[in-house]
C-alpha cells in the first residue's frame, strides 16, 4: 500500500514547513501549498487522499474553498482554523469537511486526525448515501452537526464518542453489533474518549436516551454484544 | 435631524416666570378691584356718614373764600378735609369700595345725591380710606380718613386673595419647568443605562441646550461603541493569530528529543491557549451570533461532570435525568465548565446539582475548597481579580474564569452567587428565571 498523500494549504511558511515535516516523519506524502491557486494546481496534479485546509487564508476564505473542492470531489478535508468557536465547527462540519483541528494543535493531534479521517474514509463507503437526518423512536439526529434532538426539539448533548456510537448503531438497526466491531467503529474517530470503555459509553447514551421510565432503545445481548431495537427512517 | 425652532432653555424659564407672573399680575388686580366688596364695622360706617353730611352741610354754606379755613377746621387726626373746585385726582391703583360706599349711604342717603365715591387711599396701605363729595356749586370736598378700623375684614381676606393666586401660579410654574427639563430625564436614564453596558438612542426634543446635549450624548454613544467594537476586534485578532505561532512552537517542540522541555514547555502553550480562550470567551460576550435553543441543560451538566470523572476527579450530579431549559448553548456550557474547573481546582469532593423550581431553574456547583473571605464574595466576579492568599495556589490564566460566568448568566437573565457553606467550601449557584410555568403548561380541552 502507497503512502496516503496529504494536501497541506496554510498561508503561513513557517508553519505549513513545520506541518509538513511532522506529516512526513509519521510516514505521510504531503504536497503543500499556500493559496488557492497553488491547491488547485496540485488538486489537478495528482491523487490526494486527503486536504487540510486553513480556514483563513488570505484571498479566497477557507469555506470558499471547502464548497468549491465539495463541487467536485468527495476527498476528505480537515479544517485547520484559529477560531476554536463550536460555531466555526459546526459551519466547517455542515460545509462537507470530516473534521476539525484548532490552531494550537501538536504532532500527536495533528497525526491521530488525520489517520482517523483516512480510516474513516476506507471503513466505511461514504456519500453512498447522502443522507443528513434520520429518525428514530423519539429522536431526530444531524449527522452534518452531529447533533441529536429529542421529538420536541430540545438539543441532547452528545460527546464526540457518544455520537459515534450512536451513529454506528443507527446504521444497523435491529442487528447485533458485536462490543469488538464497536470498539473499532469508534477508534474511526478520535478524542478524549478513545479509551473509554464501550459499555461505559452505552450506559451513558442510555440515559441521555432514556425519558421518563422510558428506556433508551437499546438491548444487551449477553455476551455479544448490542442491539439499536427501533427501526431508523433516514430522511 | 431637522432642527425645530426652539427657544433656549434660558428663555423657556425666563417666558415661564414672565407668564406666571403676569397671570398672578392680573389675577390680583381683578381681585383688588373686587376690593369694593370690602365692608366696615356698621358704628365706623355710621360715624362717617353722619361726619361726611356735616361737613358738607357746613362748607356748603360758606362762601368759597372761607371754605379753605373751614375744612381745615373741620379735620382732625383721624378726618382730613379738604375743598377744591375741580374734581380731585384720583390714585389710579385705588380700588372702588363701593359696599363700604353702599354702607354709608344706607345710613345717610343725602349722601348719595353728593356724588359719594370712597377709594382706598392707596394702593399699599389697607387701613386708611380717601373719598369726595361734590357740592351744590360744583365745587368738591375731598377727605381722607385713617386708622379705620377694618379690621381682620380687609386685611385677611387680602392677604389670603393675594396668597392663592402666587400660590397656584408658582406651582403652574413649577409644572412647566419641569416639563422643560423633562428631557434631561432621559437623558438621565439613557446614561445610567449606558453604564450598565446598554445602548439606549435617546430621541431629540426639548429646548435647544438640551437637543445639542441629546445629540452630543447619543454621538458619543456611537463612538464609544465603535472604539469598544474596534479594540474588541484588534484583541480578538491578535488572539486568533496569536494560535498560529503557538501551532508552530508546538510542532517544534514535538520534534524535540529532549522530554523535560516537552514536558513543561507543552504545559506552557497550554496555558497560554487557555488564556487567549479565556479572553476570546470574555470578549465574545458582546457580539457572539449565537442564539438561544432549547437543549436539555440536565444532560448537558451530565456530560460535563462524565467528563471530569474520566479525568479522574471525584464529582457528582444529583438532578433529573433531563431538563429542557433555552439557552445559548455553547457558552453555558463554558460558563459551567467554568465553575466546575474551579472547583475541581480547590477542592477534592464537587457536587453538581440541578433542580427545577417553580420560577427558578438552579444549578449548584458545589465544592469542599477554602472558600472565598466574605468580603471577596461579589469582586472575584469582576474580570482580571485573583484573589491573594489561599485560593492564589497554582493559579493560572488571567483571572477571567468567573467574570465569563458571570457575563454569560447576565445574558441568559439568570444570577450567579457565590456562598460559603456552612460545612465548608465554597457553593457557586446559577438561577435561571423560566417562563411563566402556567403558561408553559398545554391548555387542558
Amino acid at each position: 500500500m502507497t503512502a496516503p498523500s496529504v494536501l497541506l494549504v496554510e498561508d503561513d511558511p513557517p508553519l505549513r514547513t513545520l506541518t509538513a515535516r511532522a506529516l512526513q516523519e509519521n510516514g505521510y506524502i504531503v504536497r503543500p501549498a499556500a493559496t488557492a491557486a497553488e491547491m488547485w494546481a496540485t488538486f489537478e496534479a495528482g491523487p490526494i487522499d486527503l486536504i487540510l485546509l486553513d480556514i483563513m487564508l488570505p484571498g479566497t476564505s477557507g469555506i470558499d474553498l471547502c464548497k468549491m473542492i465539495r463541487q467536485r470531489s468527495s476527498v476528505p478535508i480537515i479544517f485547520i482554523s484559529a477560531r476554536a468557536s463550536e460555531t466555526d465547527r459546526v459551519v466547517g462540519l455542515e460545509l462537507g469537511a470530516d473534521d476539525y483541528l484548532a490552531k494550537p494543535f501538536g504532532t500527536r493531534e495533528l497525526v491521530a486526525r488525520v489517520r482517523a479521517v483516512l480510516r474513516r474514509g476506507v471503513v466505511e463507503e461514504r456519500r453512498v448515501i447522502p443522507s443528513n437526518r434520520a429518525e428514530f423512536d423519539r429522536f431526530t439526529v444531524d449527522f452534518a452537526r452531529r447533533q441529536l434532538f429529542s421529538r420536541d426539539g430540545a438539543m441532547i448533548p452528545l460527546t464526540g464518542a457518544e455520537f459515534d456510537l450512536l451513529a454506528s448503531f443507527l446504521s444497523h438497526p435491529l442487528r447485533v453489533i458485536a462490543r469488538e466491531r464497536l470498539i473499532e467503529l469508534s477508534r474511526t474517530r478520535i478524542g478524549d474518549s478513545s479509551d473509554r470503555s464501550i459499555d461505559v459509553l452505552v450506559s451513558r447514551l442510555r440515559r441521555k436516551l432514556s425519558d421518563d421510565g422510558r428506556p433508551a432503545p437499546f438491548i444487551t445481548v449477553r455476551g455479544v454484544g448490542y442491539m439499536l431495537n427501533t427501526s431508523v427512517n433516514r430522511i | 435631524m431637522v432642527a425645530r425652532p426652539s427657544l433656549g432653555l434660558i428663555g423657556r424659564i425666563v417666558g415661564i416666570i414672565l407668564l406666571t407672573v403676569m397671570m398672578e399680575f392680573a389675577v390680583s388686580t381683578l381681585l383688588y378691584e373686587r376690593a369694593g366688596e370690602f365692608s366696615i364695622k356698621e358704628d365706623e360706617a355710621r360715624r362717617l356718614a353722619e361726619h361726611l353730611v356735616i361737613v358738607q352741610r357746613l362748607v356748603d354754606e360758606r362762601p368759597p373764600a372761607e371754605r379753605p379755613a373751614i375744612t381745615s377746621y373741620l379735620s382732625t387726626d383721624r378726618y382730613k378735609v379738604h375743598w377744591q373746585r375741580s374734581a380731585p385726582e384720583r390714585h389710579m391703583l385705588s380700588a372702588e369700595l363701593r359696599q363700604m360706599r353702599d354702607q354709608v349711604v344706607e345710613w345717610e342717603p343725602a349722601l348719595a345725591s353728593a356724588g359719594l365715591q370712597l377709594q382706598l387711599a392707596s394702593p399699599v396701605r389697607n387701613d386708611s380710606v380717601a373719598g369726595q363729595i361734590i357740592l351744590s356749586d360744583g365745587s368738591w370736598v375731598h377727605f381722607k380718613m385713617h386708622g379705620l378700623v377694618t379690621g381682620w375684614g380687609l386685611q385677611f381676606n387680602r392677604i389670603i386673595l393675594a396668597l392663592i393666586p402666587a400660590i397656584a401660579f408658582a406651582l403652574l410654574g413649577g409644572l412647566l419647568v419641569r416639563q422643560t427639563l423633562r428631557p434631561l430625564k432621559s437623558l438621565n436614564r439613557a446614561i445610567e443605562s449606558m453604564g450598565q453596558g446598554e445602548r439606549i438612542v435617546v430621541r431629540e426634543e426639548g429646548s435647544n441646550e438640551v437637543r445639542h446635549l441629546i445629540r452630543a450624548f447619543n454621538q458619543m454613544q456611537d463612538q464609544i461603541g465603535r472604539m469598544m467594537a474596534d479594540r474588541t476586534q484588534a484583541l480578538a485578532a491578535v488572539g486568533h493569530d496569536l494560535r498560529t505561532p503557538l501551532a508552530r512552537l508546538q510542532l517544534r517542540l514535538d520534534g524535540s528529543n529532549d522530554a523535560d522541555l516537552r514536558l513543561s514547555s507543552g504545559e506552557d502553550i497550554a496555558e497560554m491557549e487557555e488564556m487567549i480562550a479565556s479572553v476570546l470567551a470574555y470578549l465574545g460576550g458582546d457580539t457572539d451570533p449565537e442564539a438561544p435553543i432549547r437543549v436539555d441543560l440536565a444532560v448537558l451538566v451530565a456530560t460535563l461532570v462524565d467528563d471530569m470523572t474520566d479525568h479522574g476527579h471525584r464529582i457528582g450530579y444529583r438532578g433529573p435525568d433531563h431538563l429542557v431549559a433555552t439557552l445559548r448553548h455553547n457558552a453555558f456550557k463554558r460558563a459551567v465548565g467554568n465553575l466546575i474547573e474551579n472547583a475541581i481546582h480547590y477542592g477534592e469532593d464537587v457536587e453538581v446539582s440541578l433542580a427545577s423550581e417553580p420560577d427558578a431553574i438552579i444549578l449548584r456547583v458545589d465544592d469542599n475548597g477554602p472558600g472565598i473571605p466574605a468580603e471577596s464574595l461579589v469582586d472575584v466576579l469582576e474580570p482580571f481579580v485573583r484573589l491573594d492568599a489561599a485560593r492564589s495556589r497554582n493559579t493560572k490564566g488571567l483571572g477571567l474564569g468567573l467574570a465569563i460566568v458571570s457575563r454569560m448568566v447576565e445574558r441568559e437573565s439568570g444570577t450567579l452567587t457565590l456562598s460559603n457553606r456552612p460545612e465548608g467550601g465554597l457553593r457557586a449557584e446559577i438561577a435561571l428565571p423560566r417562563p411563566n410555568p402556567a403558561k408553559a403548561l398545554p391548555r387542558q380541552q
